[in-house]
């Protein structure tokens, strides 16, 4: 008798990693144990512990860390000391590909850091999170917290579907500049195209080191669009992105700007002079070279000491102790920049 | 190399669970305990990096080397704590760490179990 029925394409689904460990070996048992792993979803990478956090940033209730605004208060605020810690709430509403869902959790999210936060103790600000698929959307929600002063900046997540100087994004860094907030850029994100310009890596070793890549391309479309001539009171600061690199990528864009400017004829200045202006990056994680006068003279290199603000990235496991990130050989007015200065004056703070 | 000048003291019964453990000496010292069955080991409970409590990390064997897609294993023999913050290595008898053993490490006390007591030389 002639086959009545063929199904080609059944799928089956572990129920949990539970599932599949007794088919592991015992390092990749570990493995998933020490990452809390779950099942296996597209573009996935494990990160290395769980939650991407220290081990000691679970709250004494097991939730996520970062979810207990009085355990980061003891655990990170008055362990070291801190007057103001600004919030970027990682909650990637831009991923969502319904835009209704996905900006009505962009206002929740906004609203759980001012009422849940904020509100708990005067030392937390605020960033606004905002959907970077639907950059009008955005547009009105930055208006709606920009009277609130709880709020110090916009954020957006560095791994875009498009880079950010293209003219759709446009109305997010208009309403930022009107509203006087500095627009972040955090590492993390991710849009429909790989991870980098050459696909997709296989580790998160590769992930995490790479990321730099991503603020490289967001920081040249943003010059070369014409957003900060566009807009020369925004200001945009570059949230966990490193910043060693900075140097080589300005000579390259300094040099092809002078042979190249024809078909940009908007920037009228070199762009290294426009990032220096409009332009500030976030301490963590610090390059740590074998020997720290080299990061020094990348300082020295970028040649700006409002440049740079200093940064832990609590509660996640490349946290930077604020005690112990900073080389000794930075001098103290350079420092004391860093550690608050740069960033009092950014965001309006003390 | 061990100052001779230093004292046994008593830390914790047997009885501790196999794993990673804090301890605090009357000087205020914090060091990491860890057991495996019989076997005991302690190191200062500061990551010489960043200052991260050690303790609160994990104890494991070391990855062994292999080739890229090699099957990639554990050698329990060399027992390593990993550094609940940044995820760096120490041998937990040397305390030296192991992406950089010559320039990085933490301080490792001897240890002994005696008359039901576990006793470390600090």
């Amino acid at each position: 008798m002639a086959l009545q029925l063929i199904d080609t394409d059944v799928h089956n689904y572990p129920a949990s990693m539970a599932t599949l460990t007794p088919y592991l070996s015992r390092h990749w048992q570990g493995y998933v144990e020490q990452s809390g792993m779950k099942t296996p979803a597209a573009s996935m990478y494990p990160k290395v512990f769980a939650a991407a956090a220290r081990r000691d940033a679970w709250p004494p209730n097991g939730n996520q860390p970062g979810s207990d605004p009085d355990f980061a208060r003891r655990q990170l605020l008055d362990e070291y000391d801190i007057d103001v810690a600004i919030l970027n709430p990682l909650v990637a509403a831009s991923s969502l590909h319904n835009h209704d869902l996905a900006n009505a959790l962009m206002r929740a999210v906004n609203e759980w850091t001012a009422h849940d936060w904020c509100a708990a103790d005067g030392r937390w600000r605020g960033s606004i999170a905002v959907n970077s698929r639907d950059p009008e959307a955005s547009a009105r929600e930055i208006e709606h917290w920009a009277q609130d002063g709880r709020f110090v900046q916009v954020l957006l997540l560095v791994r875009s579907h498009a880079p950010y100087g293209q003219r759709q994004f446009r109305p997010i860094f208009r309403a930022a500049a009107e509203a006087g907030l500095p627009v972040g850029i955090h590492f993390g994100g991710g849009g429909d195209v790989p991870i980098t310009a050459c696909g997709w890596p296989s580790y998160y070793i590769e992930d995490h080191t790479v990321m730099s890549q991503a603020f490289e391309t967001q920081l040249v479309s943003l010059v070369c669009e014409g957003v900060f001539s566009e807009l020369p009171d925004l200001r945009v600061v570059l949230i966990e992105g490193g910043f060693a690199w900075l140097p080589a990528l300005l000579w390259r864009l300094d040099k092809n700007w002078r042979g190249l400017r024809s078909e940009v004829p908007w920037l009228t200045e070199l762009p290294g002079d426009i990032v220096r202006r409009q332009v500030r990056a976030t301490t963590q994680p610090m390059e740590e070279p074998d020997n720290p006068e080299h990061l020094l003279q990348i300082l020295d290199m970028i040649h700006c000491d409002e440049f740079l603000m200093f940064s832990t990235d609590y509660p996640h496991w490349d946290f930077d102790a604020p005690d112990r990130a900073l080389p000794k050989q930075i001098p103290e007015v350079l420092r004391r920049r860093i550690l608050a200065d740069n960033a009092a004056q950014l965001y309006g703070l003390g | 190399m061990r100052r001779s000048s230093m004292a046994w003291v008593d830390v914790a019964a047997t009885s501790l669970a196999d794993g990673v453990h804090h301890v605090e000496l009357d000087d205020g010292r914090g060091i990491a305990l860890l057991r495996r069955g019989g076997q005991w080991w302690a190191l200062r409970d500061v990551c010489p990096h960043q200052g991260a409590r050690l303790s609160g990390g994990t104890m494991r064997g070391r990855v062994a080397p292999c080739l890229p897609g090699e099957e990639i294993s554990l050698n329990d023999e060399e027992p390593v704590l990993v550094c609940p913050w940044h995820g760096w290595e120490f041998d937990v008898v040397t305390g030296r760490s192991l992406a950089d053993p010559c320039r990085q490490r933490v301080r490792s006390y001897d240890v002994k179990v005696e008359a039901g007591r576990v006793w470390v030389q600090a």
